[in-house]
């Protein structure tokens, strides 16, 4: 910073949100700033609490599933398959091959859509404006998919205990190769729009660095750990539904900084189309469901279950007391532990840089605060 | 050397973005001019609810079962009954739909045997005033009259019906119990779900059982739903 002889500065705090367009919902900081400088960050949530675990303690396994799509709208299929997965492992229902599949095949479409969301209000917030709509075409084609497989373009409500409610229309697997098919393309076009662009450059290169112990220190999950160069997975490290069957990559940079994230998410793209494609091509025939009646009580026991969300780890923490509703639902979500790597990454930052590293963790505040 | 280096190559990739936003200016737009052109909705399209009525006589298909009303995560169904005296079945003399609280998870129309309620794909359901969401069993009958429902639930539909006549020559006396006990019951203790259950369950469970002969696997997993929550 630059030293003014004579001039008497102090600090002073700034209110950004809670209805900041870059705050993606409704976060708010409370900033300590000497000019342009952030000095410390105080990110107060509480704002989107609809007490969903509370919530779950009134309504039977099925019933909850609903409520789970409204954890994290951008990313329903996967809040879906970690609820479902959590409740199968505690009860050990057996699911079906066919539906295992469909569920991968729908988690990643998700993450892709995801991505795809994420980029464009990212780009957004950096003053982007074209890869906005780009990417918002893109995951159009994905919203319909999800729209003629279980009629819903956010909320799907699409799993449940034992299976999946509906099976793939007929017109889904032409539908989602021929999507497949262009995706890598439209990256690749991102790509030239943004990666080397040196606007682009000037605002995310050596942003907001987050060091591997530190991501460690702060369990940090999902890209935001992977760009601090921790090769770290929950899809590989304990691979959950099928995902073991399919050969896949997990993207890795070292860096940590706000480019390396942006990077990471565009090679999660590529990967998830990869494994969506086989899932596609080895899809079995055979049931969707088991039955699982309406009455449904699991026997005694607890589970703790987590799986790979968009954002980081998505993990269900369910005790059952043998009745047909749980007696505690916990929920652990990637948004809300990685929010509070904003006071450790960005403080020291200019303003500016403090809208592009808030964008970078992809934080969804209906996952902080559920 | 390097400013130079550097110069260079942020101009190309300038140019290299550019190139394709030039590239998207003589593609056609993809966007659909809403109120003039209208997209379809596909047929699994989880939108306004409606109630479906038989097409030959009108009337609902509704039996009251509540199971709907159970189902419901939210609570935005009531539903009243009453035993009708000519055919000794139950039917709805109100069926309340709070839209406002309504999720459209769709819970209710798989809850459903009859295929009594549907999730359409009709999507204009704004309004001007707030009490007008609150959908009653006229205007959601109303709503219902065009849509088309799938064939393998008219099939059931169907079977039900053949069911009910099959049931009312063989065991004429055994349905008239069930009827009884479930008419007392639910009254009785209205409020333990659980408890509540049983008897409406029970006078659904002797009419999928016929249908099964049918071979329509629509209505199967009841019974089995039947015997596995029996043995709990």
């Amino acid at each position: 910073m630059m030293e003014t002889k004579g001039l008497r500065t102090e600090e002073f705090m700034v209110n950004m949100g809670p209805q900041h367009p870059s705050t993606h919902g409704v976060c708010k900081l409370v900033l300590k700033m000497d000019g342009e400088l952030v000095k410390e960050i105080q990110p107060h949530v509480g704002y989107l609490h609809r007490s969903i675990e509370k919530i779950a303690e009134n309504r039977t396994y099925a019933q909850i599933v609903p409520f789970t799509d409204r954890i994290d709208y951008c990313a329903s299929m996967n809040s879906n398959h970690a609820y479902v997965e959590a409740v199968e492992r505690m009860a050990e229902v057996e699911v079906p091959e066919r539906a295992q599949y469909l569920r991968v095949i729908m988690a990643e479409l998700n993450r892709i859509a995801s991505h795809l969301l994420w980029l464009a209000t990212f780009t957004i917030d950096l003053g982007a404006v074209t890869p906005f709509l780009y990417a918002f075409r893109e995951r159009e084609e994905i919203m319909d998919m999800f729209e003629m497989t279980c009629g819903q373009r956010l909320t799907y409500n699409y799993m449940k205990i034992g299976g999946v409610n509906w099976d793939i229309p007929k017109e889904f697997v032409p539908k989602a190769k021929q999507f497949l098919k262009i995706l890598p393309g439209k990256v690749d076009e991102y790509e030239d729009l943004l990666t080397n662009n040196p606007i682009l450059l000037y605002r995310t290169k050596g942003i907001g660095v987050l060091s591997s112990e530190k991501a460690i220190e702060y369990s940090a999950s999902g890209p935001s750990i992977r760009a601090s160069g921790v090769r770290w997975d929950i899809r590989k490290a304990e691979p959950y539904a099928v995902y073991d069957k399919f050969d896949f990559n997990i993207p890795v940079r070292y860096n940590g900084d706000v480019w390396d994230r942006y990077k990471i998410r565009l090679d999660e793209m590529r990967e998830s189309a990869k494994i969506v494609e086989q899932a596609i091509d080895g899809l079995p025939e055979g049931d969707i469901a088991k039955k699982v009646p309406m009455t449904w009580k699991p026997k005694e026991g607890e589970v703790f279950c987590r799986i790979e969300a968009p954002r980081g780890e998505m993990a269900y923490h369910i005790i059952s007391d043998g009745t047909n509703k749980p007696y505690r639902v916990k929920i652990r979500t990637g948004s809300f532990c990685n929010l509070q790597l904003l006071p450790a990454i960005a403080t020291n930052h200019l303003i500016a840089d403090l809208v592009a590293i808030f964008g970078s963790l992809d934080i969804v505040l209906p996952e902080v605060d559920r | 050397m390097n400013l130079v280096k550097q110069t260079i190559d942020g101009i190309y990739n300038l140019l290299l973005g550019l190139g394709v936003t030039v590239k998207h200016l003589f593609k056609k737009a993809i966007t659909v001019q809403y109120p003039k052109e209208r997209w379809e909705m596909p047929e699994r399209s989880r939108g306004v609810i409606v109630l479906l009525s038989d097409k030959e006589t009108g009337k609902l298909n509704c039996t009251a079962c509540m199971l709907c009303a159970r189902a419901c995560p939210v609570a935005a169904i009531k539903i009243e009954r009453e035993k009708n005296p000519e055919t000794k079945k139950f039917e709805p003399t109100s069926f309340d739909i709070d839209t406002t609280v309504c999720c459209y998870c769709g819970l209710c129309e798989q809850a459903c045997n009859f295929s009594a309620i549907k999730l359409t794909g009709k999507y204009e359901f704004s309004v001007y005033d707030k009490d007008r969401l609150q959908y009653d069993m006229d205007f959601l009958q109303e709503i219902g009259r065009d849509v088309k429902y799938e064939k393998k639930k008219k099939v059931a539909k169907k079977a039900v019906k053949k069911a009910a006549q099959k049931k009312k020559e063989d065991k004429a006396g055994e349905e008239e119990k069930s009827q009884e006990k479930s008419a007392t019951k639910p009254s009785a203790k209205a409020d333990a779900a659980a408890e509540d259950e049983k008897p409406a369950d029970s006078e659904q469970k002797e009419e999928s059982k016929t249908e099964d002969k049918t071979g329509d696997d629509k209505n199967e997993p009841d019974s089995s739903e039947e015997s596995e929550s029996k043995k709990e």
